[in-house]
């Protein structure tokens, strides 16, 4: 028997543990080809890298000698053009075809800028690829006035380090709050008056018209209130699904490329991962994107199993994500904007600490936690009440005692038997391995 | 695989494996950076410690975008220092709450066995925490369940 050909397509997180999982599976039997307009790099510590607390050499999640061991041929550069399922071929943007016997779209997503004029003239920055990255390091000095646009989780991942930079900050949001995406009103508000409190500027409700250019400076217009002056401007004003390239496949698509419960597409031997992929939502069991970390991780190791010949079914991803500004956490899981779902909350202001549970009837189905990222219950906290959403365990009597004291989930997760239902579970039927360093940077 | 059994119905509170397990893992005695930690229950009656499982899984492992998660000798899960940038995505993928941030280091931080003699299990005087083969399972539950009742009682159970 020939040996089975794999295309991937992207290498994100996706991608690479697609790849990564293969090996383990396989030790090196199948083909594999990957197609990526960038070299392999993590946008998740790409904050990091703008702080410079890491070099750029410790953005890179596979070295050209790594991929050699994991007998990858590369395109590196080249960026997927057009998609022909009927004939499982690819044709890349230098005119190559490459055939498959099956394939992983991983093109991930790319950053949108606020439609206004002047979103495109020089200083006014994305935040999102390793370009980018250090289009703003080149472009930020201690003193620089930095305003960012946007208020989202993006943004957020990005304030610690234009603050450490010795930058002064400016936010500007059209809505009428922060973080609209990541947690609820209330909590928004304590995040809000926790950076007023730590000397971040922030603009709620303003609607961005125009930038131009006014005496070395960017000058940012807005609806009702005065100008802004930046030495440098953010837009971190969301990203899209890179799926334009599939137009004419007849690939089924919605916001993302809908894929079933192994993340097949509606050609079965097309999968779709991460941030381009619309599937189960684990807690609701809703077709969603959840252009998140965690879940183009799973996708990728899901996919990469059955790839390799096994049959792994994904339980579906959690909605969840975490953000540390200025030393105060701020996480959220699950179904925590589910409108019409019971929900207790719990405040402590002078703390600046915030929960929300939410309930569909005793399962927890969503959560916000915020609290001072200093306060070591705090952490401990943020994992019980994700395996907590995650087992879906029923609390029983547990749920009365979280209604009085929503900060008391320990015994809760302890009692219930979370922990027994959590050891048995593993995405891939197996234990995990551990991951191979990329070669360059191997301890 | 060898692991951290605990026997919650020996702990006395005496909190001597948080101190042991601080100073091993940071060089000073600070409860605070112990990645064992006992909780009270039924009003400060009893006590148990809890800490990484060190499942199969690996929910920190698996989530960490640059490979800094690896598995020792020993069969622990490890951040290895050099790798980690301090995302703190672990700490969200982690179900049962037990991998750490550390804000002086700026680096994940968890249980990692002490590279295969627990100080932990060393420290305990009564043996409640017993470093030895065998399969790891939910050691708190039975007695979390019995030693909660009054407390859910309060609530009109």
């Amino acid at each position: 028997m020939m040996a089975a050909r794999h295309l991937i397509i992207g290498a994100g997180t996706a991608g690479l543990n697609c790849i990564r999982t293969i090996r383990e599976e396989d030790g090196g039997a199948s083909e594999i080809t990957l197609v990526t307009a960038e070299r392999p790099y993590s946008r998740m510590v790409l904050p990091y890298y703008l702080d410079r607390s890491i070099a750029e050499s410790h953005v890179f999640t596979a070295t050209a000698a790594t991929l050699a061991t994991w007998k990858v041929k590369t395109h590196i550069g080249r960026k997927a053009a057009s998609l022909n399922p009927q004939a499982n071929a690819l044709t890349l943007d230098d005119g190559t075809t490459l055939e498959y016997d099956d394939c992983l779209i991983a093109t991930g997503s790319r950053a949108v800028k606020a439609p206004v004029p002047g979103a495109d003239s020089p200083g006014v920055h994305s935040f999102w690829t390793l370009d980018q990255a250090r289009a703003v390091i080149a472009g930020i000095a201690p003193g620089s006035h930095v305003v960012m646009v946007g208020a989202g989780f993006i943004a957020f991942t990005i304030l610690n380090s234009i603050l450490s930079l010795g930058a002064r900050l400016t936010i500007v949001e059209i809505a009428p709050r922060i973080l609209p995406r990541m947690v609820d009103d209330k909590g928004a508000a304590l995040v809000e008056a926790w950076l007023k409190k730590h000397g971040v500027k922030i603009l709620t409700g303003v609607a961005l018209t125009k930038i131009d250019d006014a005496r070395g400076k960017k000058r940012l217009r807005f609806k009702k209130v005065g100008d802004l002056r930046a030495d440098l401007v953010i837009m971190a004003t969301g990203i899209k699904p890179n799926l334009e390239w599939l137009q004419g496949s007849g690939i089924r698509m919605n916001h993302g490329i809908l894929v079933d419960d192994h993340l097949r597409s509606s050609v079965p031997n097309v999968y779709a991962a991460g941030d381009v992929a619309e599937g189960k939502d684990g807690v609701t069991g809703a077709p969603v994107v959840h252009a998140i970390e965690p879940t183009a991780m799973e996708h990728g190791r899901v996919i990469g199993a059955n790839m390799a010949g096994r049959d792994v079914a994904y339980r579906g991803s959690l909605n969840m994500n975490i953000v540390e500004v200025l030393k105060l956490d701020v996480a959220s899981f699950g179904a925590w904007d589910a409108s019409g779902a019971e929900a207790f909350t719990g405040l402590h202001p002078e703390r600046s600490a915030y929960r929300k549970l939410c309930w569909s009837g005793d399962r927890l189905t969503g959560a916000i936690i915020i609290g001072q990222a200093g306060d070591v219950w705090t952490t401990n906290d943020v994992g019980m009440l994700k395996g907590l959403v995650q087992t879906g365990v029923r609390l029983g009597a547990w749920k009365e005692h979280l209604r009085r004291n929503p900060f008391d989930v320990k015994p809760a997760f302890i009692a219930s038997r979370t922990t027994a239902r959590l050891l048995p579970e593993t995405t891939l039927g197996r234990p995990s391995r551990a991951p191979e360093l990329p070669t360059t940077v191997a301890k | 695989m060898k692991v951290l059994k605990i026997v919650p119905e020996k702990c006395t509170g005496c909190l001597r494996c948080e101190l042991a397990c601080s100073y091993v893992q940071t060089g000073a005695f600070q409860p605070a950076k112990s990645v064992i930690r006992v909780s009270p229950y039924e009003g400060h009656t009893s006590y148990a410690p809890y800490t990484c499982t060190q499942c199969a899984e690996g929910w920190c492992m698996t989530a960490c975008p640059v490979g800094a998660i690896t598995i020792t000798a020993a069969g622990a899960k490890d951040v290895v220092d050099d790798r980690c940038v301090g995302c703190k995505l672990c700490t969200i993928a982690c179900p049962y709450g037990t991998i750490f941030y550390d804000h002086d280091t700026r680096k994940a931080f968890k249980c990692d066995l002490c590279g295969g003699a627990p100080a932990c299990a060393d420290a305990c005087p009564t043996a409640a925490i017993v470093y030895a083969e065998a399969e790891t399972a939910d050691w708190l539950a039975d007695f979390a369940v019995e030693r909660s009742a009054r407390l859910l009682a309060i609530g009109g159970r």
